[in-house]
């Protein structure tokens, strides 16, 4: 089960932080993670689930997906 | 390119393998996965990618859902993700109880009714929003973080590894591999799956960690290996996320759970702890909740749901897929959910 | 004091009704060559209306034989979102309809059904933004109707906009020919997303599409071979409406998708399929292979991202060439957008 979509978090205020999500920005929950501006997360359901590496990221990025 | 690549590759392993394999994903998503970028059509003809039990809502017990159609029906107001509002129980769905006049939300994320109407004391007109969690250990989080801060919440949340433990005990499942959901192992972590004697690949949710994953999987066949391996190290990691497992462990007790398909699985569903039991809705309208399961008159269903979920049986073998049951006319849960595997079937069969 | 909301003897008939229909006919003050715009109904002197727009210099290419009549109701939540509003649409969508036939809209009718209590600020704000578009059209609002509805019983306000509109040859949605290519006036989607976006408060930048077409369209009526706006349904809905009607199979590559990268992560948020996304300022059409460059080119300068989306083949149905190789179908999205998490 599980959509989920990474996103960058832009701002953080608390529990909550703004995650653009490829120029789409929401209000993300983050209580879950530990994350710091310019990281990326994989959220869903309004939740970020887990901070995601990116290093691993741009593997998939190349492909041009 | 990559695809091409790695498709040749598993052509190439799938003749070395010379016997027919099955490998199950158990994630819904991955279910869409295959089915959006039409990868069974790439498959060799040895290699067959089948569905289990990983689309919450079609694995919900029938009771749950009359339960909670009850409760709407009987003027409680329920909020619900959009997947869970049109599955159909012996009351109807969810949606059926709104166009009756109850009180139904549908809701992208919990947060969008946190703090609106928290619980307060119980009085006839102002009754405190039910949400209804359901889902696997991604999605009991948010549930969790919903209790801390006060709402209501009806608890349908299952874990993820007991139905793979039964799927294994079962004879009729023929497995050879699974294909492991990502972002449940991004909460549980990979460890969890060590217990399963079988090869396994957590994978992420694009064609190409699809195409991996059965790429890895094959190396195993071909290795005689039994291994658990991570495809999806850019999310997941070895030991899971803590925080979110630690809010899990702190609001919900284990108990067994009755799961379409598969019967009652021991130690496999999620309820509130008792110190939370002022916004369990399981225990305050217990009564409520009593008379509704007296009343229900359970109506015989031709619908095959629980063995399409074990991978026992495919969607079009189903007398009722297409004919009867579409989705617009959906007969069990597999048809509701977008992340059903009759659903996706219906939606991407060719 | 007088109330700025509306209140329900304003739509009883009498004369509080006078005096917010003459609010609302002050700001439509376009009625074009039509006469008896305050009667039962609207006159045009078909006459003196061709011998005008000549004058004019408007349809002096413009042969018509034919009548095409539309209508459509109006409903959207929020009313006001970002670029437009549901008067912008109500207008843009009877135009539009007129429009993808092949025809050229000459005269609207407006029905209002107001919820009691609704601020008479945001009407005529809807009424202004109607106005503006049928100013910019010329296409005048020549009749209509005003009615208010107990608290409760709508919500908030729908919209009724009927249209006519002349035509010389009908563009049908059933013309598609194997060997054409489907093109696309512009990215596609982008109205659902700005809907959804102020529904689940996101920001981007992404505005609803909204707008009439009729310009773009008659530059290059003559090439359709099959032409449709892609609205409720989006583009799974009117590509396989066409498909179905032409007999013929449609095949989307995925490399040139015609989305925006904000529109795929307001889908993938959601869990709702971009397919399904409406637009209300944008058409897909077919054309024969030797005249897309053509039609491409004079469609971009109304719209840069105009191109072509797929190709006509044997077969039936809606395909996408997936970018691993493989080939999808695309159905007809079934019931309501509702946001999945699973």
């Amino acid at each position: 089960m599980c959509l989920a979509i990474p996103g960058k978090i832009v701002k953080i205020h608390s529990q909550l932080a703004t995650v653009d999500f490829n120029g789409v920005e929401k209000e993300i929950n983050i209580s879950l993670v530990d994350v710091k501006i310019g990281e990326y997360v994989m959220v869903h359901a309004g939740f970020a689930i887990e901070k995601m590496e990116k290093g691993h990221m741009d593997e998939l990025k190349s492909y041009g997906i | 390119m990559e695809y091409e690549k790695i498709l040749a590759e598993i052509q190439e392993k799938a003749k070395k393998i010379n016997r027919q394999v099955r490998f199950m994903e158990l994630c819904g998503t991955h279910a869409e996965t295959i089915a959006k970028h039409g990868i069974k059509s790439l498959m060799p003809e040895n290699i067959k990618l089948i569905s289990g039990p990983g689309c919450p809502v079609c694995v919900t017990g029938q009771e749950d859902i009359d339960i909670i159609v009850g409760l709407a029906l009987a003027g409680i107001p329920v909020a619900c993700y959009g997947d869970a509002a049109g599955v159909p129980g012996n009351l109807g769905s969810l949606e059926e109880a709104r166009q009756k006049g109850a009180d139904v939300r549908i809701v992208y994320d919990v947060s969008e009714i946190a703090g609106a109407r928290l619980v307060e004391p119980l009085q006839e007109q102002n009754k405190p929003t039910i949400f209804w969690g359901l889902g696997f250990e991604t999605t009991t989080p948010a549930t969790a973080w919903a209790v801390a801060n006060g709402l209501m919440v009806f608890s349908s949340h299952k874990l993820f590894s007991p139905a793979m433990e039964i799927l294994l005990k079962n004879k009729n499942v023929k497995i050879d591999g699974f294909i492991n959901p990502g972002h449940v192992s991004a909460i549980i972590g990979t460890q969890i799956y060590k217990q399963f004697k079988i090869p396994q690949v957590v994978a992420g949710f694009e064609a190409l960690d699809v195409l991996r994953a059965v790429d890895m999987l094959s190396d195993q066949i071909i290795s005689g290996k039994t291994e658990v391996q991570n495809e999806y190290t850019r999310l997941v990691k070895k030991d899971g996320n803590k925080k979110a497992r630690e809010l899990i462990n702190d609001t919900f007790e284990i108990v067994d759970s009755k799961w379409r398909g598969l019967g009652v699985i021991e130690k496999s569903g999620l309820k509130l702890k008792k110190k939370y039991q002022t916004q369990d809705a399981e225990f305050v309208y217990r009564d409520l909740i009593a008379k509704i399961k007296k009343d229900i008159k359970v109506k015989p269903s031709a619908c095959r749901c629980g063995e399409v979920l074990q991978g026992i049986f495919e969607s079009r073998e189903c007398p009722l897929f297409r004919k009867v049951c579409t989705p617009d006319n959906p007969q069990g849960a597999c048809m509701v959910s977008g992340e059903g595997s009759c659903n996706i079937e219906y939606r991407y069969e060719k | 004091m007088k109330s700025n909301f509306i209140e329900l003897e304003q739509g009883a008939g009498g004369k509080k009704s006078e005096e917010l229909i003459s609010k609302i006919r002050k700001i439509l003050d376009y009625t074009g060559q039509w006469k008896n715009t305050a009667d039962d109904g609207a006159v045009l002197d078909l006459q003196s209306f061709w011998t005008w727009h000549v004058q004019k210099g408007h349809t002096t290419s413009f042969s018509a034989s034919k009548l095409v009549f539309t209508t459509d109701a109006f409903i959207v939540d929020p009313l006001f979102f970002s670029g437009g509003d549901i008067g912008k649409i109500a207008i843009c969508g009877t135009i539009n309809d007129l429009a993808v036939m092949g025809a050229r809209p000459i005269g609207i009718s407006l029905s209002l059904v107001i919820e009691e209590g609704f601020p008479e600020d945001d009407l005529l704000k809807i009424i202004k933004s109607i106005n503006d578009i049928s100013r910019e059209t010329r296409v005048p609002i020549v009749t209509g109707d005003t009615k208010v509805t107990e608290k409760g019983k709508i919500d908030k306000i729908e919209i009724t906009t009927s249209g006519v509109g002349l035509a010389g040859n009908i563009i049908s949605n059933g013309g598609a020919r194997v060997g054409d290519v489907v093109i696309s006036s512009g990215d596609l989607g982008e109205h659902t997303a700005a809907i959804l976006a102020s529904r689940f408060n996101y920001k981007t930048r992404v505005k609803s599409d909204s707008r009439p077409l009729v310009k773009e369209i008659q530059s290059v009526a003559k090439y359709l071979t099959a032409c449709k706006d892609p609205t409720r349904g989006g583009s799974a809905a009117v590509l396989n409406e066409i498909a179905e009607k032409s007999k013929i199979k449609i095949v989307l590559d995925e490399k040139t998708l015609p989305f925006k990268k904000e529109v795929v992560a307001i889908s993938e948020l959601l869990g709702i399929d971009k397919f399904s996304f409406a637009s209300e300022g944008r058409f897909v059409a077919t054309v024969a292979k030797k005249d897309a460059d053509k039609v491409i080119k004079i469609l971009q300068k109304y719209n840069s991202e105009a191109k072509i989306i797929g190709s006509v083949g044997r077969g039936r149905g809606v395909w996408l060439k997936t970018l691993i190789g493989s080939q999808k179908k695309i159905e007809t999205p079934r019931g309501k957008l509702v946001p999945r998490i699973c």
